[in-house]
């Protein structure tokens, strides 16, 4: 028991060491190193389950849609798959479904993203004050992260429901036009970043509020002692301190937002084509998915999901690099 | 011997409580301070504070009265919910006789042919079986790479923070065309073919393994001397040490697979029996006659345990987003 010690604590004096009598436990070397068998054999038996299940579901799948993007597999001919090389990029740069899905998408990005940024801020900020029932306001802003995705699209699907919806019912009782609202293409991808942005604001507030609390409010007091007004104080002390959370923030709601999905495939199930035929919220996760799984093409599938992590990744990077220049 | 070990586990235990204690009294201290400087009530400070109620009550209106308006409804019957829809009345509960009559349509409508009971079921039975699951796999991986000696540990290590800091577009696509060639997306393996992808999360790793690292190495020691092997160490000593981060990662996981809806919506597209209550909403919003008030009482039931979950577990939850700002 005592040699179960000192193998323990001195790591660098192994060797000095008698040997096990322990037949079970003996020393091997491997790469340079020196491990005991009996503690490897446990080790490598409690990592297993995760080994075995992440090479399957989490390796096996990266590698599946990096080969399957130059091949021509289908989601039924899985058994029997050709390379076909090029084909499926060269089709896919040509391919205006893509590029207008990747057009709906980064339009959601660009408006939902600063929007919900900004929001939350603004949020994080009224409350950081000291003010009586500020439990209350907490709670009433955050209510919404609450719903899943799928509760808050069936639930605005109803609202904004052109016949029996509330907003329509609300509008005719102010005497004003009912509005097509989900089935007009002209509004439906506003809306679904307003439905968007109402459900998760309050997650990033409390991010920026726990930021915000960090902060030493004796800096607020030297600030105002020499003459800072209050947005003096906010450029050069509230910013400053919260840019690490804002960035972090920003970088993982950038993630989310390109991943858009389930709000548009809940709330306009047919991707809402317009009168030029195109169709206004068909994200590219979405348009990634329905070609793999409703037309089965997991070759082009996967090319468009290649092009688009490509696309993902060197955004990531540089919104990273951008930052890090800021520090 | 014994004595030494429970000491220690004791020892370790003491100190993490005086976290939480140490931040209440920091939290007395700054509402004392807050008094200690009496504010003088001019007009300009009661002008801007009621500004300030005014803009945060407009901000918890908009934020709350599409899910008051949600609860409210679901305590109607339908015919009442459509004939006040113009009116304010919306806004408020039905008469105390109807506030069940959707929730009782919900279970007895033909037209859902009273499954909504066993998708509840199937909500929580995969919600259990994920959580029990995600909670060994990665608990057990994580302590092997933080504790045990084994060949291969530096490399899984490093894989396991590479797959947490590369976004990759993990589409759903390339998981069903693993799934399909295990012959895991069959009517009867379905289910498994569901839960088992999901068990396995490099993140929750990366949480776990940063947990293990920071419990004192004696108490295993202590343990070891003892005659206790790694996995008795583990299940009786580890895991009662961690109970904090469990419970973080249980509920984070619970929300997950609760919520959980592009995926469980394709595996179970054709399986009404199987389909997880977020996947039945579809059912219930399809069904004929559209019954508004029922899909209400429908979305309030699977926002129930995601509110409970965030009404009693605030603690854990904001140590799991102040974890993922860590990042």
């Amino acid at each position: 028991m005592e040699e179960i010690r000192t193998a323990e604590n001195g790591v660098g004096s192994a060797e000095a060491q008698p040997r096990s009598p322990k037949s079970h436990n003996r020393h091997f070397r491997l790469f340079g190193k020196d491990y005991r068998l009996y503690d490897s054999l446990i080790g490598l038996g409690f990592i297993a389950p995760a080994l075995v299940l992440g090479i399957i579901f989490v390796i096996a799948p990266m590698v599946v849609s990096l080969s399957y993007a130059f091949t021509d597999a289908t989601m039924q001919t899985l058994d029997s798959v050709h390379w076909n090389n090029f084909y499926n990029f060269g089709k896919a740069f040509t391919d205006p479904k893509m590029w207008n899905a990747l057009g709906n998408t980064c339009l959601f990005v660009v408006v939902a993203v600063p929007l919900q940024l900004a929001i939350a801020l603004g949020l994080a900020l009224l409350l950081n004050k000291d003010v009586k029932g500020n439990t209350f306001f907490r709670w009433a802003y955050f209510c919404p992260v609450m719903l899943s995705l799928a509760v808050t699209s069936f639930l605005w699907m109803n609202l904004l429901n052109e016949q029996e919806g509330l907003f329509n019912g609300l509008l005719s009782a102010m005497g004003l036009p009912k509005q097509g609202f989900l089935n007009d293409p002209e509004q439906a991808m506003m809306l679904i970043v307003l439905v968007s942005v109402w459900q998760g604001a309050g997650y990033q507030m409390l991010i920026f509020l726990s930021g915000l609390k960090n902060i030493e409010p004796a800096l607020y007091e030297a600030a105002s002692l020499d003459g800072a007004n209050k947005f003096q104080q906010f450029l050069h002390i509230t910013l400053p301190a919260i840019l690490p959370t804002m960035s972090f923030v920003l970088v993982t709601m950038l993630i989310g937002a390109f991943r858009l999905i389930t709000q548009p495939m809940i709330m306009t199930p047919s991707g809402l084509p317009n009168a030029a035929g195109k169709e206004v919220t068909t994200t590219m996760s979405w348009y990634i998915y329905q070609q793999g799984l409703n037309y089965y093409d997991v070759g082009f599938s996967s090319a468009i999901a290649l092009i688009y992590t490509v696309f993902l990744a060197t955004i990531a990077l540089g919104l990273r690099k951008a930052m890090d220049v800021k520090d | 011997m014994a004595d030494t070990m429970l000491l220690k586990k004791r020892a370790f235990a003491a100190e993490q409580q005086t976290g939480p204690v140490r931040t209440e009294e920091a939290v007395g201290s700054e509402a004392i301070a807050a008094q200690k400087p009496k504010k003088k009530w001019t007009a300009k400070k009661i002008a801007s504070r009621v500004c300030l109620y005014f803009w945060m009550a407009v901000l918890a209106v908009l934020f709350l009265f599409p899910v008051w308006w949600m609860v409210v409804n679901s305590m109607k019957s339908n015919t009442e919910l459509i004939a006040q829809l113009s009116s304010m009345k919306t806004f408020l509960p039905g008469a105390i006789t109807e506030w069940f009559t959707s929730y009782g349509n919900l279970f007895t409508s033909e037209a859902l042919s009273g499954a909504i009971g066993r998708a509840i079921l199937n909500s929580v039975i995969y919600c259990a079986i994920t959580v029990a699951g995600v909670l060994l796999v990665n608990s057990l991986a994580a302590y092997a790479l933080s504790r045990i000696k084994f060949p291969g540990a530096g490399v899984i290590t490093t894989i396991v923070l590479l797959l947490i800091l590369v976004p990759v577009e993990t589409s759903i696509v390339p998981q069903i065309v693993i799934l399909t060639r295990l012959g895991l997306t069959q009517p009867a393996t379905r289910m498994i073919g569901y839960l088992i992808p999901g068990l396995v999360s490099p993140f929750y790793i990366f949480m776990f393994r940063s947990y293990f690292v920071g419990i004192p190495k004696e108490i295993e020691e202590a343990a070891e001397i003892d005659g206790a092997g790694k996995f008795r160490t583990f299940f009786v000593m580890i895991i009662p040490l961690s109970k904090a981060i469990f419970a973080t990662v249980a509920i984070f996981t619970f929300m997950g697979a609760w919520n959980d809806y592009v995926f469980a919506q394709y595996i179970f597209s054709s399986n009404v029996d199987l389909m997880p209550l977020q996947v039945f909403l579809q059912q219930v919003n399809n069904a004929q006659p559209k019954d508004t008030a029922m899909v209400m009482a429908a979305l309030t039931i699977s926002t129930i345990p995601i509110a409970i979950v965030y009404i009693f577990c605030q603690r854990y939850i904001v140590e799991g987003v102040s974890f993922s700002g860590l990042k």
